[in-house]
């Protein structure tokens, strides 16, 4: 139910069409860019080859292609699936992976810097939602995956 | 007005919190009901969290959400992708009940429940629509006048705009209408609404960042503008900080780059120190000293209606 899926007629459709290259960022300023290309490997049952590429990396999800369509699609579909098909496999850009394991252990992406909140004048930070977060993810990962490992030794 | 939570989200907190007390400072100063509150967590982050595991993102975000309806208070956020997470998840579970029945079987594990019934607003929306122009206006002790901005959007202030909902997401007109209340000039350029680029700062491709930097950056180094006004800790990021990298480099742009609370707190009458702008990389000084400048000088009017005085009357 939370898995994201790709609708191959959409897919279909936007392999033909290609009116977002005029107002993709990604697509007028990297070299190589190419989202299509990796729709036209999905559909021909070659996704595989982009798992290790940069270039799924390079949508900025900046939405830009999901509002111009003219069927509501937008080609960071593709570039979404492909990038959660990869970290199943668990690759990833090594920052994107320090980025969930601080998520995952705190929370947040980062702390609230107490020295420079005092001499600014902040008020001290609320609490975070930490324990109540940990809780709830240990709940989902059992839901999802049944027992953890620690929890499976137990 | 109704009470409303600020939603700081990591970034502001963690790097910037020079932001916040900009932001403090002028919801303060307006008398707005603002409160903090205890519990949230990362909003969380799409290009980290969303593109590991998709349903500890929804899950994460209605966690959030669910800390507002539960208060009956709205959200409100200085950060665009704070805003454009929390109510990307909302959009998603609302129109899935099998979702929303889900998601809320696992919160009410940890107490909580998911309705979607406060409103989530960004800062800018926020001020345009709820606390409006005239008010702004009314608050102003010194304007804009003669100075020159380029607004910067940030992508996901308005998009996807079937959950957020707030402005035109491809011609968004606020944030402008926001800079013409403080009096400044908001000028057109080609690559206003592009991506500000920082996300792939956060893929490790950090020249790649700078190259995106650079486009807008280059742009307007050509335009002239006198600042580059924007709400976003991200697109911040991408235009303080690593516009300061680019200038260590010998590469200068000279654009500095004001968050909305920056201005409209200076047009209150707030200090540039009380704002914290001394926290900004790139140097907000020669802004300063041109507004200073500029509205030391008789405005037209006041000059033409003192030489009507002096020159020789017929009566
Ligand atoms: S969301 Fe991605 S693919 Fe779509 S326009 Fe933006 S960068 Fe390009
Ligand atoms: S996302 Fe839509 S508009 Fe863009 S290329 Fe695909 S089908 Fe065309």
């Amino acid at each position: 139910m939370f898995d994201i899926h790709l609708d191959f007629d959409l897919l279909e459709k936007c392999n033909r069409c290609g009116a977002c290259y005029d107002i993709c960022p990604s697509c007028l300023n990297i070299d190589g860019y190419d989202p299509r290309a990796v729709i036209k490997d999905i559909l021909n049952g070659n996704a595989g080859r982009w798992l290790t590429s940069v270039h799924i990396y390079q949508c900025l999800e900046c939405h830009h292609c999901l509002e111009i369509c003219y069927q509501n699609y937008g080609f960071e579909n593709a570039m979404t699936a492909m990038r959660l098909r990869a970290a199943r496999q668990g690759i990833h850009p090594p920052q994107v992976r320090r980025g969930w394991d601080m998520f995952v252990k705190t929370s947040r992406l980062g702390e609230p810097s107490l020295a420079a909140r005092k001499k600014l004048g902040l008020p001290e930070p609320r609490e975070s939602g930490k324990e109540e977060f940990l809780k709830l993810l240990e709940v989902y990962r059992m839901r999802r995956h049944g027992p953890s490992p620690c929890l499976r030794e137990r | 007005m109704k009470e409303f939570a600020v939603f700081w989200g990591c970034t502001i907190q963690a790097r910037f919190p020079f932001l916040e007390k900009s932001v403090r400072v002028v919801l303060k100063g307006m008398n707005l009901p603002f409160r903090d509150m205890d519990g949230f967590t990362c909003c969380p982050e799409k290009s980290l969290v969303n593109n590991i595991d998709h349903g500890l993102w929804l899950l994460t975000a209605a966690r959030n959400i669910s800390l507002v309806d539960k208060e009956a208070v709205d959200l409100v956020s200085p950060c665009t992708g704070c805003v454009s997470n929390l109510a990307t998840a909302k959009g998603e579970i609302l129109s899935n009940p099998r979702k929303e029945g889900e998601i809320n079987s696992l919160l009410k594990e940890v107490g909580r429940e998911f309705k979607g019934t406060s409103r989530l607003y960004h800062l800018v929306p926020f001020f345009h629509d709820e606390v409006g122009i005239q008010k702004i206006k009314q608050s102003i002790k010194r304007d804009f006048s003669g100075m020159r901005f380029a607004v910067h959007y940030g992508c996901h202030m308005m998009r996807p705009s079937h959950s957020l909902k707030n402005d035109d997401p491809l011609e968004p007109k606020k944030f402008d209408n926001l800079i013409r209340a403080l009096g400044g000039e908001s000028v057109e350029y080609s690559t206003k609404l592009m991506c500000c680029g920082q996300g792939l700062d956060r893929v490790d491709q950090h020249d790649r960042a700078l190259q995106m930097a650079r486009v807008k950056l280059r742009e307007l180094k050509n335009t002239g503008v006198d600042a580059m006004a924007l709400c976003c800790p991200s697109c911040f990021l991408q235009f303080d900080n690593n516009q300061h990298l680019m200038e260590k480099e010998g590469e200068r742009f000279n654009v500095p780059v004001l968050y909305l609370t920056d201005l409209m707190g200076l047009a209150m009458g707030y200090t540039p120190q009380a704002l914290g702008l001394d926290g900004h990389r790139v140097d907000t000084e020669p802004f300063l000293k041109k507004w200073k400048e500029i509205s030391s000088r008789p405005s037209a009017a006041a000059a033409f209606s003192e030489g009507m005085k002096k020159e020789g009357s017929f009566i």
